[in-house]
């Protein structure tokens, strides 16, 4: 099937991408059948017509983006942060045994329990505004993220190093030109996993919270028993979650060219 | 150590050279035991034994990748301490940047020596057409075969041009027509600029061609066990004819195949 797409411009792109998303394009279908066949009430479930109306009327009134914008600048903000501190502190804890005595502990704690019941301490300290929405954030975000740059750093092949050392490398260049382009691959799939978190603890921190964004206008929605805000919301997180993961993706794919081809070859 | 007489200013000196593994975990190895060895300046040795005997531990250790334990090793009258481009290695599994193409990997020591650009470019783009790369300057070591990354690691090496090479089996993975190609650039490139060259390898012929001496070692714990002088045999391609060649390669060969089943017997028991 794939092979026919291949080779003409637009219309095959076209078609890929209708290929790519044909079962959301059905479940959205269906969800559109299911509402206007009045099996469940407008109220419980309205149609997906109804809420692109809403999502486009929201979009020419300006709200939209406003709202959208805030939200993902504080999931992106909190995810760039956690990505700093996490390839950091991951870096670190593989080059340094002090370091890794230290944040050991701390990170086989604190990565598998639930960052989110820390909210309220994080209110207490920062209170309601941005700041502790975006801490929160990095909070829960960073631990892959060290793991993962912990774990390629270690496993980087010594005999790579051996041999920029042989070619005239001081220790410095070693970590920036060798290690961490040998860590890379394990990095980004830490910050893959870093991104979707990221963006759900800021949704969820926003409806905790309240205030402007995303998350706030759905709590917001819910409480004024207003159905089409809330599933408008819903769609709209969709859209943002989706846009960013597969920004993502491309970026891996930019930065891991060398890598792709091992990589196509495991997978056969 | 300061005593260069025997091995030239820019010969190889090691001295009752030891070397014992520790890995974290599992039993501690002893690779190399009290190993003596010199190369004149400009010699051509070739280090022969069986798989497991510490070949390419003593080319570390004259490297200056692992510490000197016990004993000395001395490279152009200084000790060895930490690796440098004056000792060129090129690696038993090439150890390529796997993000960096074919030129960038030639490119890195070079950059690292501050070559300036011109000269750079010129130096890697000569070294890959020398090892039959020209057309795969960018392409990514994943999709090169095992023989052209292993010429990308000999282009690498010699385009740095090191007083001192270290060779660990560079030609163990070509096939014979290359292989012999090969050997002819290498001697080329020696005639022009010459080089103290150590060169691992368990081709006793290949050995027995290029070298000027032919070390052999016993099985592990890697000793000395004979040096052959043959510097009168081989550089020609048809040498392989010459019955004292042929002479030379026998006698080799037996004491390699000795050690080898030395090293069966040590292993099982
Ligand atoms: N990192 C290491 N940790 C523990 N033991 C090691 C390590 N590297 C090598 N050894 C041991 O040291 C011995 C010598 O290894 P070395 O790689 O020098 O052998 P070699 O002569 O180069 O073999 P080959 O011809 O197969 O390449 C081997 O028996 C091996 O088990
Ligand atoms: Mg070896």
């Amino acid at each position: 099937m794939g092979m026919r797409f291949e080779q003409d411009g637009i219309g095959a792109a076209a078609l890929r991408l209708l290929a790519g998303t044909g079962s959301v394009i059905a479940l959205l279908a269906a969800w559109e059948v299911l509402a206007r066949a009045g099996v469940v009430s407008e109220f419980l479930l309205p149609r997906f017509s109804d809420v692109v109306g809403r999502i486009w009327e929201d979009a020419l009134g300006g709200v939209l983006f406003v709202q959208i914008g805030l939200t993902v600048w504080r999931a992106v903000l909190g995810f760039a942060l956690a990505g700093l501190v996490g390839i950091v502190v991951g870096v670190v804890m593989a080059r340094n045994r002090g370091a890794n005595w230290f944040f050991d502990p701390i990170v086989s704690i604190g990565f598998p329990s639930p960052k989110i019941a820390f909210l309220p301490v994080f209110i207490l300290w920062f209170g309601l505004d941005d700041s502790s929405k975006v801490l929160m954030t990095v909070f829960a975000a960073v631990f892959p993220v060290i793991v993962a740059t912990a774990a390629g750093t270690e496993g980087v092949d010594k005999y790579l190093i051996w041999s920029a050392r042989n070619a005239g490398a001081s220790e410095r260049d070693i970590l920036h030109e060798i290690v961490l382009p040998a860590a890379l691959p394990q990095i980004m799939t830490g910050l893959q996993v870093a991104l979707p978190i990221s963006l759900i603890i800021t949704i969820v921190s926003e409806m905790v919270m309240g205030g402007e964004g995303l998350g706030g206008n759905m709590i917001q929605a819910g409480r004024f028993a207003d159905s089409l805000g809330v599933f408008a919301g819903i769609v709209q997180i969709a859209i943002a979650g989706y846009v960013l993961i597969k920004g993502m993706e491309i970026l891996r794919r930019r930065l891991l060219a060398w890598h792709q081809e091992t990589q196509q070859i495991s997978t056969f | 150590m300061a005593d260069a007489s025997a091995a030239g200013a820019g010969g190889i000196r090691i001295a009752n050279v030891g070397h014992t593994y520790r890995p974290p975990r599992g039993r501690p190895v002893t690779a190399l035991e009290e190993v003596s060895l010199e190369v004149a300046e400009n010699e051509f040795l070739a280090l022969l034994g069986p798989s497991g005997c510490g070949k390419s531990t003593l080319l570390y250790l004259i490297g200056g990748f692992l510490p000197i334990e016990s004993g000395g090793i001395s490279v152009g009258g200084t000790p060895v301490a930490a690796p440098g481009p004056d000792r060129g290695v090129v690696f038993q599994h090439f150890a390529l940047f796997p993000w960096k193409t074919v030129r960038e990997n030639v490119l890195y020591g070079l950059e690292k020596q501050r070559l300036p650009k011109a000269e750079r470019e010129a130096r890697a783009a000569a070294f890959i057409e020398m090892v039959h790369l020209d057309g795969f300057e960018d392409s990514y070591p994943s999709q090169l075969s095992g023989g052209m990354k292993q010429r990308v690691a000999i282009a690498r090496t010699l385009a740095m041009d090191p007083g001192t090479l270290l060779m660990d089996e560079p030609f163990g993975a070509l096939d014979a027509q290359t292989r012999s190609l090969m050997h002819e650039e290498l001697l080329a490139i020696l005639k022009r600029t010459a080089k103290t060259v150590v060169f691992v390898t368990h081709d006793v012929q290949e050995a027995v061609l290029l070298a000027d001496r032919v070390a052999v070692m016993t099985a592990r714990p890697g000793r000395i066990k004979t040096v052959v002088d043959v510097a009168d045999v081989g550089g020609a391609a048809d040498a392989i004819r010459d019955p004292r060649f042929v002479e030379k390669v026998d006698f080799l060969w037996g004491q390699v195949r000795d050690e080898a089943l030395a090293a069966q017997k040590g292993g099982a028991g």
